[in-house]
């Protein structure tokens, strides 16, 4: 094994790139460094047969001189030549570049709150033995629902991360974190007939996965995908689950509140802040420092702390998601969302924990609702959605059939299209029931009135 | 290298055991750009190097992954994946075995007209302003553009326990153009790829310009698109979207490794499952395509795959792995993304190939229905479930070309559409693009025109 690479080291090689470069002429420098070290697990064809082990370390530096921005990242840290290298490559890509007059200079140093339930020693020092253990037992699980189950690939794997960063206004920081996932793809065979993959799984900040519930559940669905039906075209009730939410979102709604794409006249949201853009059920906050939240830090990509930001309230439309450069273009400040790939990339928008506040009402509850609907879980086609002006058309593999509040039948093939902005209108009930699934912490949403094309 | 990554392979197997050992090892360059309204955003570039290393031990696999060539660091990797593949094995039931592969000891040189590592950064801003300036300047309603480049040089470097050493050379140049419009409340959005394995030569056989005008007129002209009606509808497929039908509906269950997971194709092998004129090929040799190498990350050489022939079933895309499973051979299809992940059955370039029929023979009959010509993303489901979204389409009535539609997407079941097409035309084209299965390969795909007589539209009219 090899060890983490510790706080000091990790805030001095930030610190060092910062100096470095501006003595090499940059008028401003921001460093981040990134590790990540990751063990795991895998199943494959119904049986544990693969392990894997990845360090990946890097540095990524920005400077600016004379308002042009470079970047450049190396994932070599051992040796100083790179580093030098890299600031050099930096700064010879801001002189290539051209100057940008709405460059205002990167974000000032803010004090960080200290995220909540985001590290956890067990999950640093779980063993490929306990791991190993771990997916026997979802995959037991799973084959004891029912023989017709067939796993077809998951696992179970831990990561340790952490970043650091620091700029020439006086930003340092250091973060670490730690999550766990398990999960379990399934289909289920009886005959020729074959459903969709049907998927489960647990992800945590914490140890606290349950594989005897991602191994059941993962398998209940595949079977009770077996017995298809056809629905007819029409316009009706859908309840939405957190894996069709998710894809929809991240392709559509997430667009439209970002800062940027307001500004450049691809939100249709522009101009709408104060007004109603969705149901009153609705509230959607941008919660950075959410408890032991997939994505929750201490800062983000520009070393900006966290927050928490009011997108949607009762249906209003509050607040855009902003980085520092968005933000100073309107004179504001920053939300805290200037996101990164590791030390790959330049800081762009993205939410952190995108929380679609809950309601009242348990799952039985909004099926028992629903006299006539469908409750969608896996999306097929999400990414194709018109990124800008919110419309999709995509698959529901499967869907299952609600009949006075009871599932009554799956069904294969079924189209779904409309556009995101008026669904968020057509919110009627918003469950209890919530769990975060990337992005996302949402419960169920129950809408009306989405065009449903059947076979 | 290749005696550094020898002396990791050969602890492999007498310190550790391992049955099989190989080790993969790459020192790659990146240019990247992003341009937004003819601001360049950041001129970004990026050094990647590292090592993974594959083991088989007692028949199940372990992997690591370092991003370091220091030869202590790797000797541990090593040990850590032999440890946890033995750790691994204790609950397999069927332990994994390799299909034969030929011993290659090879240098594969990749020889640019225009190398992109030589371009200089202020020649590629040039390139992608042209673009954007273009885009941006076709007219007042388009509101944003954005040019996404990247370029990538290098070389890799393969070593296996079995005695093949290959040092390859890579070379990608890729950029995608977008462009939104607006108009009186109606919002549009275009894009284009382009992509090539020659050489930075790309720009001077697509000139900037025409690619910056080809996106905003697509979004200007679906400012005026109509919603579709939902249905089932016989369709026209221009090649581009012909491409992405073939990788989706097809191509993924085509993948030995899904065909195993309980895929519709396993079942049908030798089987007619589409009308005589359905023949598909993966090909990764045609010399300059996105999809193109010379050997894949197994160290097996790439090939022409014939993966049905006048509807019927005749082949797989597989690794060594599956190979063995289906007592088949290796077809050059294992990839992996970069040194963090292992290598897994991917597409190379997918095309349908043509026929005889002119594109007015192809829609002369269709009374009702739709011409679909450019694809937005397409995704496959195992049980054959295919999902195709579309940027530009038009109603096709009588016979004829009419109104531009928005917001579409086709889908169906690949054994019920295959059957389906009933006409293939004789032009042919091959797009670049991406394709995600857990990590992002370049592919290219394509086809001619075709008719499918039903399909099932989703829209939202």
């Amino acid at each position: 094994m090899v060890a983490v690479l510790e706080k000091n080291t990790m805030l001095s090689l930030a610190e060092n790139a910062v100096n470095e470069a501006l003595k090499k002429g940059a008028s401003e420098a921001e460093a981040y460094v990134y590790e990540g070290q990751a063990t795991s697990i895998g199943i494959e064809l119904g049986q544990i047969s693969k392990s894997n082990r990845i360090i990946d370390r890097g540095l990524g530096i920005r400077v600016v001189t004379n308002k042009t921005v470079g970047f450049a990242y190396t994932n070599i840290l051992d040796d100083a030549n790179a580093i030098e290298s890299v600031i050099l490559r930096a700064l010879s890509a801001a002189k290539a570049s051209k100057p940008d007059q709405d460059w205002n200079g990167l974000p000032q140093k803010k004090p960080y709150a200290s995220p909540e339930k985001t590290f956890d020693d067990k999950v640093v020092d779980l063993g490929s033995e306990e791991l190993v253990n771990v997916a026997s037992i979802m995959l037991d699980a799973a084959g004891q629902v029912d023989k017709r189950v067939f796993p077809i690939e998951g696992g179970i794997g831990n990561a340790y991360i952490s970043n650091a960063i620091a700029n020439s206004n006086g930003i340092t920081g250091f973060d670490k974190g730690t999550v766990i996932e398990c999960s379990l793809a399934t289909l289920a065979k009886e005959g020729t007939a074959v459903t969709p993959v049907c998927f489960e799984f647990n992800a945590s900040r914490n140890y606290n996965v349950d594989p005897v519930w991602v191994g059941k559940e993962a398998a209940k669905l595949a079977v009770s995908a077996l017995k298809t039906n056809s629905v007819e075209t029409k316009s009706t009730t859908l309840i939405l689950t957190q894996f069709a939410l998710q894809d929809l979102f991240a392709y559509t709604l997430v667009n439209a509140v970002k800062a940027d794409n307001v500004q450049r006249n691809q939100s249709p949201f522009k101009g709408k802040i104060g007004e109603k853009v969705a149901s009153e059920n609705l509230t959607i906050y941008d919660e950075g420092l959410f408890p032991g939240g997939l994505r929750t830090w201490a800062f983000d990509g520009e070393g900006v702390p966290h927050q928490k930001t009011v997108v949607i309230e009762k249906g209003v439309l509050r607040n855009f998601l902003y980085d520092s450069y968005s933000a100073k273009k309107e004179a504001k400040e920053s939300t805290g969302n200037a996101s990164r790939a590791g030390y790959l990339s330049t800081p762009s928008i993205d939410t952190t924990n995108f929380h679609v506040m809950p309601g009242n009402k348990t799952s039985d509850q909004l099926l028992s609702e629903v006299d006539d609907g469908l409750i969608i879980y896996y999306l097929q086609g999400a990414h194709s959605s018109n990124p800008v002006s919110g419309e999709f058309s995509v698959v529901a593999t499967p869907a299952w059939k609600i009949k006075k509040g009871e599932i009554v039948h799956c069904s294969r093939g079924v189209m779904l299209a409309g556009n995101i902005f008026e669904v968020l209108k057509n919110v009627s009930l918003v469950g209890s029931n919530e769990r975060q699934m990337g992005q996302l912490i949402s419960p169920w949403i129950q809408v009306e009135n989405v065009r449903v094309i059947g076979k | 290298m290749k005696d550094l990554l020898t002396k990791i392979n050969n602890t492999a197997i007498q310190k550790f055991g391992a049955q099989y050992a190989e080790a993969r090892a790459q020192k790659l360059y990146k240019t990247m750009l992003t341009l937004k309204e003819e601001r360049v955003e950041a001129a970004k570039q990026g050094i990647e190097n590292g090592v993974a290393l594959r083991v088989l031990v007692n028949g199940a696999w372990g992997f690591a992954s370092v991003g370091s060539l220091n030869s202590e660091i790797l000797e541990s990797a090593v040990s850590d994946a032999c440890r946890m593949a033995k750790i691994a094995s204790s609950r397999l039931k069927t332990p994994i075995k390799l299909a034969e592969a030929k011993v290659v000891n090879d240098r594969v040189e990749s020889k640019p007209r225009k190398n992109p590592a030589d371009i200089p950064m202020e020649d590629k801003i040039k390139t992608a302003l042209a673009v954007n300036k273009t885009g941006l300047g076709f007219d007042k309603r388009v509101k944003s553009c954005t040019i996404d480049y990247l370029d990538l040089t290098g070389t890799s470097y393969f070593v296996n326990s079995d005695g093949t050493s290959i040092e390859q050379d890579k070379l990608y140049v890729w950029a995608r153009i977008t462009a939104s419009a607006l108009n009186e409340g109606v919002f549009t959005f275009s894009r284009e790829e382009i992509g090539s394995t020659a050489g930075y030569e790309v720009f001077d056989e697509q000139a900037p310009e025409v690619l910056g005008e080809k996106v905003a007129k697509r979004a200007i002209e679906q400012l005026n698109a109509k919603s579709l009606k939902g249905g089932t509808f016989p369709v026209v497929l221009g090649p581009n979207v012909v491409g992405v039908f073939v990788h989706e509906a097809f191509g993924h269950l085509a993948e030995a490794d899904l065909a195993l997971s309980g895929g519709v194709l396993a079942s049908n092998m030798g089987k007619k499952i589409g009308s005589d004129l359905v023949t598909f090929y993966d090909d990764g040799t045609i010399e300059g395509s996105f999809g193109a190498f010379k050997y894949d990350d197994e160290g097996v050489p790439t090939q022409k795959t014939l993966l049905i022939k006048d509807g019927v079933v005749t082949g797989l895309m597989h690794n060594r792995e599956t190979a063995q499973k289906f007592n088949a051979e290796p077809t050059g299809n294992a990839r992996a993304e970069d040194f963090r992940v292992e290598p897994i059955i991917r597409m190379r370039c997918t095309y349908m190939a043509p026929r005889d029929r002119s594109f007015e023979e192809l829609i002369e009959k269709v009374k009702v229905g739709y011409y679909f010509k450019s694809f937005r993303g397409g995704q496959a489901n195992l049980d054959g479930t295919f999902q195709v979204g579309i940027q530009e389409g038009y109603e096709i009535i009588n016979g004829e070309i009419g109104e531009p539609v928005r917001n579409a997407s086709i889908s169906g079941n690949t054994l019920e559409t295959l059957h389906k097409v009933d006409a293939v035309g004789k032009d042919f084209q091959l797009d670049p693009g991406r394709c995600g299965k857990g990590q992002t390969a370049f592919i290219c795909d394509g086809g001619p025109h075709i008719r499918v007589k039903e399909v099932v539209v989703g829209g939202s009219a």
